[in-house]
């Protein structure tokens, strides 16, 4: 039936069963005649005026009713496809679980129904688990955020209202849980959060485009160093920038990390007047495209600090060196006996304290040695020399300790003067080390031997002794700074635990490599080689080898 | 006897390289706090040779040796450092000013007598 729209079904049918009455009287009155025809029209028209709306009031009804329903219905349909529900017993089993749910978690109806909720929950959600159970207890509903375990492992954020459920009795049965999906939001709000600090930090950053090597992001810090207002970086050319700001070093090192296949790289550099360092990441995209990602750390104050640090080690060793110097020498006369005969037990407490010194001094030039180390700033004095005099210098050099160790040493490959270009001095600091390691840790009466060979561009020199061997457990330490420290036995041999990390940063400065093998109880053998090429110094050393025999 | 200057700061350092140098008897000692003595001591004293601490407060060895050369009579004076900062390029700094042996602190005593005596024969 039409209806007009500003007429409610109410109206529509009084309207439609007055208008029938009225048509019903005027014929029954036109066509008939007398008191029939009076008592027919009136009656008539009355029960018309009544039946006729009532009938389409009900009929109305009815519409309203099945729209009702249908829109009930599609409701329903609309938030189980939205939301994950469930529902839980008493005992806290699911009884019933959606399809959405199951779709979002991974797991299969059957996996779900019957087992504990908690198989739904994520590590962190226990907490809120008793929360909401102490809600449920006082039958409130809760809502708040909880994280489910999917069955990859993964964690999916929901947003949840939890209400308690009653029997018949009004007995407390279970809980529905209608949940919403809010792991993209989580993840949305994070990216926003990320995006904020990385803009807000410190540190500059900079995103450029591979392809274009145009810049296609900077953070506030980066823009401020760079007198760049609003966006006016965007499509700006690394290439020109470096240019005008000395940076080249960093387009270099952009481009070296696209043609090796390499991921990332990093470096000390200075960006407009700053030391910095740099970290450049290559993510690559879609068809081999892909982003520079450039994080500047400003190192001013690291630097700052090392320098005060240096100056403060190089200070205090080298005042350390008067008063030493004093002690030493006068232990060094008294015990020369330029001063007369000392009873023997005070000549034996005299020898216990200038060896002590004489560690003392050790220690300072292992401090000063790792100093330059740390600063790459070794000294070197390269000089033509025979490599088989060294070998020999350093072996005289020891035989004090051979003679306190009660060792001997045998020198293999020395037949012939080997021609060489070396810092000497460094030279037989490296071998005085290994050797005097080699004496402490030998068994008494035992050999070391020393060999000398040459191997094409290399020379390798080795040290063999017959003693303790390294624990396999310390192994992978050795070159470490006091690695042989935790070890009191080590430390009672008068060792500055430094000796081995000098020795290794001195040989790679050299442009060669150090290594051993070790066998507990049969002894160890330190080896380290170097190139004959003098173009090799200063260079990263070849990586050592480290075998354990 | 061979007449050596001594310029150090430190009186317990002094001592000792006396009691080395005395243990010889080939040595006549004059020994001076600093350098601004040294050079006091000099128009007085004109040593064989000079043994200099590097690092001392007013006037360094370096410096001293370089105002003692001044003086002809030494200006081709042997001179031996001590230093305590025996680096590369320190040694290398002072034997070109003239330094005919660098020796490094703490030092050997016993030793002294004759690392002077080399540089003597290597300047001559």
């Amino acid at each position: 039936m039409f209806k007009p729209s500003f007429m409610s079904d109410a109206a529509v049918a009084v309207t439609t069963g007055c208008g029938l009455a009225c048509l019903w009287y005027f014929a029954s009155t036109s066509f008939l005649s007398g008191t029939t025809a009076q008592l027919l029209g009136t009656s008539g028209a009355i029960a018309i005026a009544c039946l006729v709306p009532t009938a389409i009031l009900s009929k109305a009804s009815a519409r309203r009713s099945n729209d009702s329903r249908l829109s009930m219905s599609q409701r329903l349909d609309a938030f189980d496809r939205h939301a994950c529900i469930n529902i839980v017993n008493a005992k806290n089993e699911l009884t019933e679980v959606n399809d959405r749910l199951l779709e979002l978690t991974g797991y299969s109806r059957e996996e779900l129904i019957g087992r504990q909720v908690k198989t739904l929950y994520d590590e962190a959600m226990q907490e809120i688990a008793d929360e909401i159970r102490s809600h449920l207890g006082r039958g409130e509903k809760w809502v708040g955020e909880t994280p489910l375990r999917r069955k990859d492992g993964g964690v999916l954020y929901t947003q949840s209202t939890v209400m308690p459920l009653y029997d018949a009795a009004g007995n407390w049965a279970g809980s529905i849980t209608a949940r919403t999906d809010v792991t993209k939001t989580n993840e949305l709000v994070a990216e926003r959060h990320t995006a904020k600090t990385l803009y807000e930090l410190h540190d500059d950053i900079w995103i450029v485009d591979s392809d274009t090597e145009t810049f296609s992001y900077m953070n506030r810090a980066a823009k401020l160093r760079s007198s760049l207002n609003g966006e006016d970086y965007r499509n700006r050319a690394l290439e020109e920038f470096s240019r005008e700001h000395g940076t080249r070093e960093i387009l270099e090192a952009c481009r070296m990390l696209r043609a090796t296949g390499n991921t990332s790289t990093q470096f000390d550099t200075t960006l407009m007047g700053v030391p910095m360092h740099v970290n450049i990441k290559f993510l690559l995209g879609f068809a081999g495209a892909g982003q520079y990602l450039i994080l500047f750390n400003d190192i001013s104050e690291r630097i700052e600090q090392e320098e005060m640090k240096s100056a403060f080690i190089s200070t205090v060793s080298h005042e350390l060196r008067s008063p030493l110097t004093s002690i030493k020498g006068a232990m060094g006369l008294l015990l020369s006996k330029s001063a007369g005969e000392l009873p023997e037990k005070a000549l034996a407490l005299l020898e216990i304290a200038h060896r002590n010194a004489d560690r003392l001094v050790l220690i300072i030039n292992d401090m000063l040695d790792l100093d330059k180390i740390s600063r790459g700033e070794i000294d070197m004095d390269i000089q033509d020399v025979d490599l088989v005099e060294l070998i020999k210098e350093a072996d005289q050099a020891n035989a004090m300790l051979q003679q306190r160790f009660g060792v001997t040493v045998e020198l293999k490959g020395t037949q012939s003067a080997i021609a060489f270009r070396t810092d000497p001095n460094r030279f037989i600091q490296v071998l005085t080390n290994l050797l005097s390691n080699a004496y402490k840790f030998s068994k008494p009466n035992s050999t070391i031997v020393v060999e000398v060979q040459e191997t094409g561009e290399h020379v390798l020199i080795s040290v063999q002794d017959q003693g303790v061997g390294i624990p396999k457990d310390e192994q992978h330490k050795i070159f470490d700074r006091f690695a042989d420290m935790a070890n009191s036995d080590r430390k009672a041999k008068g060792g500055t635990g430094l000796g081995l990390n000098i020795c290794k940063a001195i040989v790679e400065n050299m442009g060669g490599g150090i290594g051993f093998e070790s066998v507990e109880d049969v002894g160890t053998k330190f080896f380290f080689s170097l190139p004959k090429s003098q173009a090799a110094f200063g260079q990263a050393g070849h990586q050592a080898t480290q075998r354990i025999a | 006897m061979i007449r050596l200057l001594h310029v150090e700061d430190d009186a317990d350092i002094r001592e000792i390289a006396l009691m080395a140098l005395d243990l010889t008897g080939e040595f006549e000692v004059v020994q001076c706090s600093s350098g601004m003595e040294a050079l006091a001591t000099i128009t007085s004293y004109t040593p064989d040779v000079v043994l200099l601490d590097m690092m001392m407060p007013g006037m360094t060895g370096r410096q001293t040796l370089e105002k003692m050369r001044e003086t002809p009579a030494l200006a081709n004076v042997p001179a031996v450092f001590m230093t305590a900062r025996a680096q590369h390029a320190e040694i290398d700094e002072l034997l070109q000013i003239g330094a005919a042996v660098v020796i490094s602190k703490p030092f050997d005593p016993m030793a002294l007598p004759d690392q002077i005596k080399r540089a003597m024969k290597k300047v001559r």
